[in-house]
C-alpha cells in the first residue's frame, strides 16, 4: 500500500542523480529493497511506472534486488538472518529481542543514463 | 550511456526528518509514544482514559493521524493540553514530515508526554520511523488471537504490546496462550499488558509502564533508525 510513496521518493533521488550527471535521459534504475520494508516488488513496479511518466526516467525499467534482514541480538550480540515471516529468535540465546542491522532500508543502487556526447569516466561512475 | 553508482537511501528524507524529530523531542525533555494498531483496536478510547490519569502531574499533547475527519481530535480535545489532527487523505501511515509539521503546532517545552496516534493499519506504519521514543502496538480481542503471527514485522518492533478489550473475552473464543506463544518467537522484550478501557482492567499497569518510560527518558536504546544506509554510514 505504501509502494506509491516509496516510488515517488525513489524518483526524487533518481532525478537528482541524473541532474547532477547532466543526463538527458534515464535508461534504467537499480534499487535494493530491504525485506522489512514490506514492499511487494510487483506493486513497486506498477507504482514506478506511474511516477516515472513524463519525466527524464519515463520508460526506464526498474531492477529490484531484495535484501534479507539481518538482526543483532540485544541479549548476546549474535548476528543472524531472521525468517521475518515467522521468528526473530536468536539461535544463540533463544530470546527474541533484536536490533535490525540490515534489511530495513530502500537504497537506490545505480542509475544508467544517457549523457550528452560520448560516455566518459569520472569518480563514482563506470563507462 | 553512463552507469552512475548512487548508493543512496530512498528513505533518507523520512529517516533524516525522523532523526530531527527525535532530537527536538529529546531536547524538549518529553517522551514521544507512537501508538499503532488495526483500525478500531481502541487507541483513541485508551487515550481518553490515559490523558486524565496523567494530567495532574504531566502535561500531555496528542498528534492524531487519520485519512479523514477530525473526530478523534474532537474526542480528545479537552483532555490534553494540545491536540492536533493530521489528515493524510489517502496516506495509509503517518510519516516523519507530517509529524514534523505537527510538532510545529506545539509548545514542546511545555509537554511531558506526546502521544502520536498513527493511522489504523497493521502493515505500513512498521516501515516509517516518525522520531518517537517508544513504540506501542495495540491488539484487540475481537481481532482474533492470530494477529501477532500474521503481522510479525510490526509486533517485532514494539516496545510494549497492549491486548485491549479483554472485557470481551468471556464472549469470544480467544486463546491468549497463542498470542504469548507467537510473541515468544517474535518479541520477548515487550511486555504484554492485558487491558480494558471499558472496565479499567490493566490501566494501572499501562500507566506504570508509561511513567517508568518517562522516568527513563533520554536513556532509551539509541538504535531506532538502525539498519538504514545513512545510520550504517554514521556507525
Amino acid at each position: 500500500m505504501h509502494e506509491m510513496s516509496i516510488a515517488a521518493s525513489m524518483l526524487d533521488v533518481v532525478l537528482q542523480a541524473a541532474e547532477q550527471a547532466g543526463a538527458t535521459r534515464v535508461e534504467a534504475v537499480e534499487v535494493e529493497v530491504g525485506a522489512l520494508k514490506l514492499v511487494v516488488p510487483e506493486v513497486l513496479q506498477v507504482a514506478w511506472e506511474a511516477v516515472r511518466a513524463d519525466t527524464l526516467a519515463d520508460g526506464a525499467p526498474l531492477k529490484i534486488e531484495e535484501i534479507p534482514a539481518e538482526a543483532e541480538c540485544r541479549q548476546c550480540g549474535r548476528h543472524f538472518e531472521p525468517d521475518i515471516a515467522y521468528s526473530f529468535l536468536c539461535p544463540g540465546c533463544n530470546r527474541a529481542d533484536v536490533r535490525i542491522v540490515c534489511g530495513n532500508d530502500i537504497v537506490l543502487k545505480s542509475v544508467i543514463c544517457e549523457v550528452n556526447g560520448a560516455p566518459s569516466t569520472s569518480a563514482g561512475t563506470e563507462p | 550511456m553512463r552507469k552512475i553508482n548512487v548508493v543512496e537511501s530512498v528513505l533518507q528524507a523520512n529517516d533524516a526528518l525522523a532523526r530531527e524529530n527525535r532530537e527536538r523531542m529529546t531536547r524538549a525533555d518529553l517522551l514521544a509514544v507512537n501508538l499503532m494498531s488495526a483500525p478500531g483496536s481502541g487507541k483513541t478510547t485508551l487515550l481518553e482514559k490515559t490523558l486524565p490519569a496523567l494530567a495532574p502531574e504531566h502535561a500531555c499533547a496528542v498528534l492524531v493521524g487519520d485519512l479523514q475527519t477530525t473526530r478523534d481530535a474532537e474526542r480528545l480535545g479537552n483532555l490534553a493540553a494540545a491536540v492536533t489532527q493530521i489528515n493524510t487523505g489517502q496516506g495509509c501511515h503517518l510519516d516523519a514530515a507530517q509529524v514534523a509539521e505537527g510538532l510545529r503546532s506545539l509548545e514542546l517545552a511545555d509537554v511531558d508526554f506526546l502521544f502520536i496516534e498513527n493511522v489504523g493499519n497493521l502493515v505500513c506504519p512498521a516501515a516509517f520511523d516518525l522520531g518517537e521514543h517508544q513504540r506501542v502496538v495495540l491488539l484487540s480481542t475481537p481481532e482474533g488471537d492470530d494477529k501477532v503471527a500474521k503481522y510479525p514485522t510490526l509486533f517485532q518492533l514494539a516496545d510494549a504490546i497492549l491486548l485491549t478489550k479483554v472485557d470481551l473475552l468471556e464472549v469470544l473464543e480467544y486463546n491468549i496462550g497463542r498470542v504469548r506463544d507467537d510473541l515468544s518467537r517474535i518479541n520477548t522484550r515487550a511486555p504484554l499488558i492485558e487491558l480494558s478501557s471499558h472496565s479499567g482492567q490493566g490501566l494501572t499497569e499501562w500507566l506504570t509502564w508509561l511513567r517508568d518510560q518517562y522516568a527513563a527518558r533520554g536513556n532509551a536504546p539509541g538504535d531506532r533508525s538502525a539498519g538504514t544506509a545513512s545510520s550504517r554510514a554514521r556507525e
